[in-house]
């Protein structure tokens, strides 16, 4: 019975915002675009979270990785003279010592091999990146097998010629039997997939659109091995001009034991090795700071969209509020009619309250489209991620109900405190 | 329903109007009355206090055995839903209901479920002659339909007494002469009905004509031929 009251009532309000349909989406306007702001800022929100979440589990939020680079060419003759054959830069072995030594910050440092050599089966070639690591490397990163098993220490010892691929160079090998025990070439040499790793659960949605998932071809392969085999010399043919160079470390990974101390270990590494390398020749990458960055960017943009949000309702309240008082004014006759015939002062406040608030829910539904219309647009146009949650839309048409009803208010309660005689009387 | 020394003041102490003097007025249950007055004379105020709008700063008035004077804003309302049915000299149907709806109104507050709302607010039309009028607008009919509309509205839930204010003031003779019909007919079917009226032809019609001037009754008159009026005083 309350229940069906009710419906009558908003039936009653949403006729009475039809007979008038400019002026009450001009009303809405405000709602619009604060409901609109509201989920953008959410969808927005939530999509950065993900990428941010992404990127801990893909570089490690305690980690710091140092890679090797290549100076800057110099242009004096002597030393050009000097390196004619072969380039020799980057982090060296005593690095890594020196940082395990010196940092009591550090856990420890997990050495790279980036082993620069075609993979390839039978006719095809494929340009997935070859990596030597430890054993540990694979589940420190999550990098979890789907099918066969990653390899261990035992592996690492006897410098096994196996190695862990992605799903993606099984498709990109065009390998169609059963991939656990096949063999691929990385550059001259036999090695047997014993793994397959599991799609990463957090894959950045722009890459994966666009195929360029950086880690989507991947090979690990023992450090041990890549070292025997492949050593620190890589050798590059390009157009016609031939290039060796010698790099010990391509890359470490600095394990820091506690992400309260990331900052000052990265510190730290940066005046170690300031020390012992007289060129730069190396380069430093938080993640922890990179992903603090970001969240800062995305702060800004929230905050922001607070501001224009809780604007826009404000602003979106008031007009409403003035809507109605203009309208009670317009019906004051029938209020008087009304409450003549026997409707108490809750009945019309409860009348008009119910008109507000739906235009409150008429007013966030719109609202809703238009944000989830602003969340492509800002997708498109910045490139970032948007995760759009159901439950951001309930939200939102809370919050455009709850505005919606207190500008009601004040209206709806100067309605029922109408004298009827003067409210009958009114012209 | 009685009136015991009934006084409205307007204003503060200092700007004081005294609309109403002291009235003491007595209608029985299937009365007619009409009550006439120049403008100014406290007739309408004294419609608003019978009516439950307006509550009197003196003397008190008791409707169907209770004293109405000092209810509550709620109670006040329930009692103008329940036992009073007015009928204005504009109509006063709100424009953008049908017909139908109109003749809900009162029926909705005193909170009848719907069909029963329908059922009754149709039947109401169809003693009215509106039946063929039931989705229309007040704006698509005539005066005279309208104040039909507005006379089957105030029969809605049954009430005890009928208030209509100058009710053939907005007509034409005919369709004044219709809706006069209509009160007629409620009087015969017992209910009691009190008209304000300016006309003096209305007036010499019924059965019972109160007079105003300058807050008070000047004149009190029963026509002899009223019998439903004075077998009703008895009981």
């Amino acid at each position: 019975m309350r229940l069906e009251a009710f419906a009558e009532v908003l039936g009653l309000g949403l006729k009475n915002l039809m007979r008038n349909k400019l002026r009450t989406f001009l009303t809405m306007l405000g709602m619009i675009f604060g409901v609109g702001s509201v989920i953008a800022m959410l969808s927005v929100g939530a999509g950065a979270r993900r990428e941010i979440l992404a990127r801990i589990q893909e570089l490690g939020i305690n980690n710091i990785i140092v890679h090797s680079v290549k100076p800057p060419e110099e242009t004096k003759p002597g030393t050009q003279e000097q390196n004619r054959w072969m380039a020799k830069y980057g982090l060296r072995f005593a690095d890594r010592e020196l940082l395990e030594a010196t940092c009591p910050a550090v856990e420890r440092v997990l050495p790279v091999n980036q082993v620069k050599q075609p993979v390839w089966r039978g006719s095809r070639r494929s340009n997935a990146a070859v990596l030597g690591v430890l054993p540990e490397h694979l589940p420190m990163f999550h990098l979890e097998v789907a099918r066969g098993r990653v390899f261990n220490q035992l592996d690492a010892d006897e410098c096994k010629q196996v190695c862990v691929v992605r799903r993606g160079l099984i498709d990109d090998l065009q390998l169609l039997e059963d991939p656990i025990g096949a063999a691929i070439h990385i550059g001259p040499q036999s090695y047997e997939i014993i793994g397959v790793l599991a799609d990463a659960q957090f894959r950045a949605h722009t890459r994966e659109a666009l195929a360029i998932d950086e880690h989507a071809l991947d090979v690990y392969i023992p450090y041990t091995t890549s070292m025997r085999n492949f050593g620190t010399f890589t050798y590059i043919q390009r157009a016609g001009v031939q290039e060796i160079s010698s790099v010990e470390l391509d890359e470490m990974i600095v394990v820091v034991k506690q992400t309260s101390l990331v900052r000052s270990a990265s510190r730290m590494i940066e005046t170690v090795l300031e020390r012992s390398h007289k060129k730069k020749d190396y380069e430093v990458v938080v993640p922890l700071l990179q992903l603090q960055q970001q969240e800062q960017i995305q702060s800004v943009f929230n905050a922001v969209m607070i501001v224009i949000a809780a604007i826009s309702l404000l602003v979106g309240g008031i007009g409403i509020a003035n809507i109605m008082l203009a309208t009670i004014t317009e019906r004051t006759r029938e209020i008087g009619v009304r409450r003549a015939l026997g409707a108490r002062r809750r009945d019309i406040l409860t009348q008009f309250l119910t008109e507000t608030a739906a235009i409150g829910v008429v007013g966030g539904l719109i609202g809703c489209l238009f944000g989830l219309v602003a969340v492509r647009v800002v997708v498109a146009y910045t490139g970032w991620q948007a995760l759009t949650e159901p439950h951001y839309v309930i939200v939102a048409l809370s919050i455009s109900c709850l505005v919606a009803i207190v500008a009601g208010i004040y209206p709806a309660r100067r309605a029922s405190l109408m004298d009827p005689i003067g409210a009958l009387r009114y012209q | 329903m009685e009136l015991r020394g009934v006084g409205k003041v307007y204003g503060t102490a200092e700007a004081a109007l005294r609309v109403l003097r002291s009235v003491d007025l007595a209608i029985g249950a299937g009365e007619f009355v009409g009550i006439v007055g120049a403008s100014g004379s406290g007739k309408t105020t004294l419609m608003n206090i019978m009516g439950c709008l307006d509550r009197p700063t003196d003397g008190h008035y008791v409707l169907d055995g209770e004293d109405v004077s000092r209810l509550d804003d709620d109670r006040l309302s329930r009692v103008r839903n329940r036992s009073i049915g007015f009928v204005f000299q504009s109509f006063q149907l709100i424009s953008q209901l049908s017909v139908l709806e109109n003749v809900e109104v009162p029926l909705y507050y005193s909170q009848s479920p719907r069909t029963r709302r329908r059922a009754r607010a149709e039947e109401l039309l169809a003693s009215v002659g509106l039946s063929h009028r039931l989705r229309h607008h007040p704006a698509q009919l005539s005066g005279g339909e309208c104040q039909r509309v507005a006379v089957a509205r105030a029969l809605a839930n049954e009430p005890a007494l009928i208030l209509a204010d100058e009710p053939t003031g907005n007509l034409d003779t005919q369709s004044g002469e219709d809706v006069m019909q209509l009160f007629f007919e409620l009087h015969r079917a017992g209910r009691t009905v009190v008209i304000v009226t300016h006309n003096p032809e209305i007036a010499a019609r019924l059965p019972r004509v109160v007079e105003m001037r300058d807050g008070a009754i000047v004149r009190d008159t029963q026509r002899a031929a009223a019998p439903v009026a004075l077998g009703a005083e008895g009981g």
